[in-house]
C-alpha cells in the first residue's frame, strides 16, 4: 500500500468502483506470458527457467534499490537523483569495512547505520528548507550535486580501478534445474525482509504514522504537532538505509567502479513510477517485472533490445494506468 | 532540465575555454604532448593508468637527456579527461591542441578515439592511437593518425587462428564456438573478425551472443544461452566488469566446456582478474594485445611503475608509454616540432624493440596501423597472467584443455 494512499484510505473508500488488484493482475499476465514463452516460444526450456530465476533475483535486488528512492519521493516529493551514487557509496563503505576484516555482510550492518545518519544529515543541512518551500527544480539540483560529489570523492578516495571483495558464502543452489549464486539468493531474500520491515514501520509505528501523516498532509501534520522537519530527516535516513542493504547485499558480486550505481539510478525511476509514485510494494512488484523483462526479453531480443523491451513495458504500463501499478489516482 | 542542461554546457564552455588560454610551445622551452584519456566515469581508472604510463614515458626521456636532435628540449605531457565521452574527448583533443601540443595520444574507447581523430586531422596534428580497437577508426582515410595495437579485425583473426593453433598443438578438436561479446563497434567487429577466419580455419560452428553495455550486472542468462549448442569452447569478448560476470556465471553453470576464450578481452588479462574471479579464472585462455612480458625493457618498466604508482602496469599502460616514444622517435627525426614533418617521420618509422609483443618492429602502413602488430595468447596459471602462445612470447606452458571448475572434453 502507498504512503500516502494509507493515510488517505478512509477518505478514498466513497470511491469504490470494483477493480482487480493490480498485484494479482500484474501475476496473471506475467504467468500467461510465461506459459506462451514455454510452450510456443521456440527456446530451449531449460534456458527460459534459468532467464525467470535469473530474472526474479535481480528483479529484488532493483527493488531494494527502489523502495528507498519511493519513500523519498512519496514523503519528500523529492526527485533523488543521489539515489544511484549513495549506492555506490554504501558499497565502497562495505568494501572499506572487509578490508579491516569484517566479513561482507556483518560489514553491511555497520554500514545501514552509517548510511541513515547521512542520510538525515543530508535531509536536514541541504534540503529541509527547500523541500518546505515545495521547490522542485532546487531539490533535483542538490541531489544531482550531490551524486556528482560522492562520485568523484570516491574516485580520488579508491581510484577508478575496479574493486572487489572477500565473498564469504560461494557456491549455487540450484532452482527448477537452473542455477543461482548464494550471494544473489541472499540479495533476493534480504530485499524481501527490507520490503516487509518498511511496511511493518510505516503501519504499525508512531514514526511510521508520522510519516504517512506528513506525505499525506504535511501542513495539517504539523498542525496537529509532528515535527515535520524530523519526519523528513528520518525519510531520508531511511531512504539511505535501504540503499546501504541494497549496496552490501551487491558487493559480492559486482565490481566496485565509483560510477557503478549510476546505471541503477534510471531503472530504479522507471520501478517507482511503474509501480506508482511513493508504493513500497509497487516498487517490489515493479522491480521483479523490470527483472523479469530483462532477462527473458534478452532471449528473444539480445544487447540493448531487452532494455527497449523494458522501456516499451512501462510505457504500456503507465498508458493503461496513468498512476503506476499502486499508485494513488490524484 | 533545459536551464540545467544549457548551465551545465556554460560551465563546460567556461572551463575549457579558461584553459585554453594557456600559451602555446615556443622554440626553446618543453615540446608538449597531448594525452586524452577517461580519467573520470566508468573508465577513469584503467585511464589513470595510462596517462601515468604516458607521464612515466615523458619523466625517462627527459631523463635521459630529452630529444637529443632538438638540443635536448625535454618533452611536457599535457593531460585531458574525456570523461569516457565522445564529444569531451574532441573538446579536450582541441584544447590540448590549442594549448600548443605538436601530438596527441589517447583515447582508450572506440568512439572516444573517433572523435579525437577527426579534431587531429583537421588540425593536421599527429595522434598516435594507444588502445582503440575498433577498424573503423583508421577506415576513413585520415593521414595523421596512427595505431599501435592491432585492430579488431586483426585481434579477432589472430584470436581465431591462435585458437585453432593450439586445439592442433594439444590434439584437442575445437568445432563449435559459443560468442559471447559486448554490444558496440568494439564487440561486433572482434566478433565478426574471429567468425570469419574461424570458419578458414575449419571450426564449423562460431554461435554469437550479444549483451547490452549498460545495465549488464547478471550474466548467467547469456551464459546459459551460450551452453544450448553444447560449444567445446566459450568465446568472450568485453571489459572488465562484465567479462568478470561471464567467467563467474560459466563456473556456476559448471559447463561442459573445453576452455574459456577472451578475444580482445579487457578483462581477462587485467591482473587484477585472477584475484577477482578467484576459482572461475584458473585456466582463462584470452588472445590480446599485450605487453611483451619476455622483454628484458619492459619488465624494467613495469617494475618501476609498480614501485611509483604502487599499482601494477597493465597493458593499455604499457602502450600509452610506447605512444609517447613514437611520438619521441619522430621528433628526433624531425628538425623542428613542425606537425606537418613530426607527421612524416613518424609515417616512415621503424622502431625496433617494442614494448607491446609484435610481429616485428612497430611500422605503420599508409591507413597509420602498425603492421605488425599482433594478438598473442595468456591464460591464468596459479592466480598470475602468463603469456602461453605463440612460442617466442610465452612465459608459461599452455594448459588446454582447462581442468579446475571446468570438466574436460566432451
Amino acid at each position: 500500500m502507498s504512503v500516502a494512499s494509507a493515510a488517505t484510505a478512509s477518505s478514498e473508500s466513497g470511491r469504490t468502483a470494483p477493480r482487480v488488484s493490480p498485484g494479482l493482475a500484474v501475476g496473471l499476465t506475467c504467468v500467461l506470458m510465461l506459459t506462451v514463452i514455454y510452450f510456443f516460444g521456440d527456446q530451449d526450456q531449460a534456458l527460459i527457467t534459468q532467464a525467470v530465476v535469473s530474472g526474479l533475483l535481480l528483479g529484488g535486488v532493483y527493488a531494494l534499490i527502489s523502495v528507498g528512492l519511493t519513500l523519498i519521493f512519496g514523503v519528500l516529493g523529492i526527485v533523488n537523483f543521489a539515489q544511484g551514487a549513495m549506492l555506490t557509496m554504501a558499497m565502497y563503505i562495505v568494501y572499506a569495512l572487509s578490508t579491516t576484516g569484517l566479513p561482507v555482510y556483518a560489514a553491511t550492518i555497520v554500514a545501514v547505520p552509517l548510511m541513515f545518519v547521512f542520510g538525515m544529515i543530508v535531509q536536514s543541512t541541504l534540503l529541509t528548507k527547500l523541500t518546505i518551500s515545495g521547490s522542485h527544480e532546487g531539490p533535483l539540483l542538490v541531489t544531482l550535486g550531490l551524486s556528482l560529489l560522492i562520485v568523484n570523492v570516491l574516485l580520488m578516495i579508491f581510484g577508478g580501478r575496479p574493486l572487489s571483495v572477500e565473498v564469504p558464502v560461494e557456491g549455487t543452489v540450484s532452482i527448477f534445474g537452473s542455477v543461482a549464486s548464494w550471494p544473489r539468493v541472499l540479495a533476493f531474500i534480504g530485499a524481501a525482509i527490507v520490503a516487509v520491515a518498511l511496511k511493518l514501520v510505516l503501519e504499525r509505528t508512531p514514526l511510521g504514522l508520522s510519516i504517512r501523516a506528513v506525505a499525506s498532509n504535511s501542513e495539517g501534520a504539523k498542525l496537529v504537532g509532528v515535527d515535520v522537519g524530523r519526519v523528513y530527516a528520518f525519510t531520508f535516513g531511511i531512504g539511505a538505509a535501504c540503499v546501504a542493504v541494497a549496496g552490501g547485499l551487491m558487493t559480492p558480486f559486482t565490481s566496485l567502479t565509483p560510477s557503478v550505481g549510476e546505471q541503477f539510478t534510471i531503472l530504479a525511476f522507471v520501478i517507482v513510477v511503474l509501480g506508482g509514485l511513493g508504493s513500497v510494494i509497487g516498487a517490489v512488484v515493479g522491480g521483479l517485472v523490470i527483472g523479469l523483462v530483462q532477462t527473458v526479453g534478452a532471449i528473444y531480443l539480445p544487447g540493448t533490445g531487452s532494455l527497449i523491451l523494458v522501456f516499451a513495458v512501462f510505457i504500456l504500463v503507465l498508458f493503461l494506468r496513468p498512476e503506476g501499478l499502486y499508485g494513488v489516482r490524484r | 532540465m533545459k536551464k540545467l542542461v544549457g548551465a551545465l554546457t556554460a560551465v563546460a564552455v567556461m572551463g575549457a575555454a579558461a584553459c585554453g588560454s594557456s600559451t602555446g610551445s615556443d622554440d626553446s622551452g618543453p615540446i608538449k604532448i597531448g594525452a586524452v584519456h577517461p580519467e573520470t566515469g566508468a573508465l577513469a581508472g584503467v585511464g589513470g593508468l595510462m596517462n601515468d604510463g604516458a607521464a612515466m614515458a615523458v619523466a625517462d626521456i627527459n631523463a635521459a637527456g630529452g630529444i637529443a636532435s632538438l638540443g635536448g628540449r625535454p618533452l611536457e605531457l599535457v593531460s585531458g579527461d574525456s570523461q569516457g565521452k565522445a564529444d569531451v574527448g574532441r573538446s579536450e583533443a582541441q584544447r590540448l591542441i590549442s594549448s600548443g601540443a605538436v601530438a596527441l595520444i589517447g583515447a582508450y574507447q572506440s568512439d572516444v578515439t573517433q572523435g579525437v581523430t577527426s579534431v587531429a586531422e583537421r588540425a593536421r596534428v599527429p595522434l598516435v592511437i594507444d588502445v582503440a580497437i575498433d577498424d573503423q577508426i583508421l577506415d576513413q582515410g585520415y593521414r595523421y593518425s596512427f595505431r599501435i595495437q592491432p585492430d579488431a579485425s586483426m585481434a579477432g583473426a589472430d584470436g581465431a587462428r591462435a585458437l585453432a593453433a593450439i586445439a592442433e598443438q594439444t590434439g584437442q578438436a575445437v568445432n563449435r564456438v559459443s560468442y559471447i561479446h559486448i554490444e558496440g563497434a568494439y564487440g561486433e567487429s572482434a566478433f565478426h573478425a574471429f567468425e570469419k577466419e574461424a570458419r578458414n580455419e575449419g571450426i564449423s560452428s562460431v554461435q554469437g551472443i550479444t549483451y547490452p553495455a549498460t545495465n549488464f550486472s547478471d550474466a548467467t542468462t547469456v551464459v546459459r544461452e551460450a551452453a544450448v549448442s553444447n560449444p567445446d569452447v566459450i568465446a568472450a569478448t568485453g571489459y572488465y566488469p562484465d567479462s568478470l560476470l561471464v567467467a563467474r556465471a560459466i563456473e556456476q553453470l559448471n559447463l561442459n566446456v573445453k576452455g574459456v576464450y577472451g578475444v580482445a578481452n579487457g578483462g581477462f588479462d587485467d591482473s587484477s582478474f585472477p584475484g577477482d574471479a578467484g576459482t572461475a579464472g584458473d585456466g582463462v585462455l584470452n588472445a590480446n594485445f599485450h605487453f611483451d612480458g619476455t622483454s628484458e625493457r619492459v619488465n624494467d618498466i613495469r617494475a618501476r611503475f609498480q614501485e611509483q604508482f604502487g599499482r601494477p602496469m597493465e597493458t593499455a599502460a604499457v602502450l600509452s608509454y610506447q605512444a609517447v616514444e613514437v611520438i619521441a622517435a619522430g621528433l628526433e627525426e624531425g628538425t623542428d616540432t613542425n606537425t606537418e614533418a613530426l607527421r612524416d617521420a613518424i609515417a616512415a618509422l621503424s622502431i625496433e624493440d617494442p614494448l607491446v609483443a609484435n610481429g616485428g618492429p612497430i611500422e605503420f602502413d599508409e591507413t597509420g596501423q602498425n603492421k605488425n602488430a599482433l594478438a598473442i595468447v595468456m591464460q591464468v596459471r596459479d592466480g598470475a597472467i602468463e603469456q602461453v602462445f605463440p612460442e617466442q612470447f610465452a612465459t608459461d606452458a599452455i594448459e588446454f584443455p582447462v581442468g579446475t571448475g571446468l570438466e574436460t572434453g566432451l
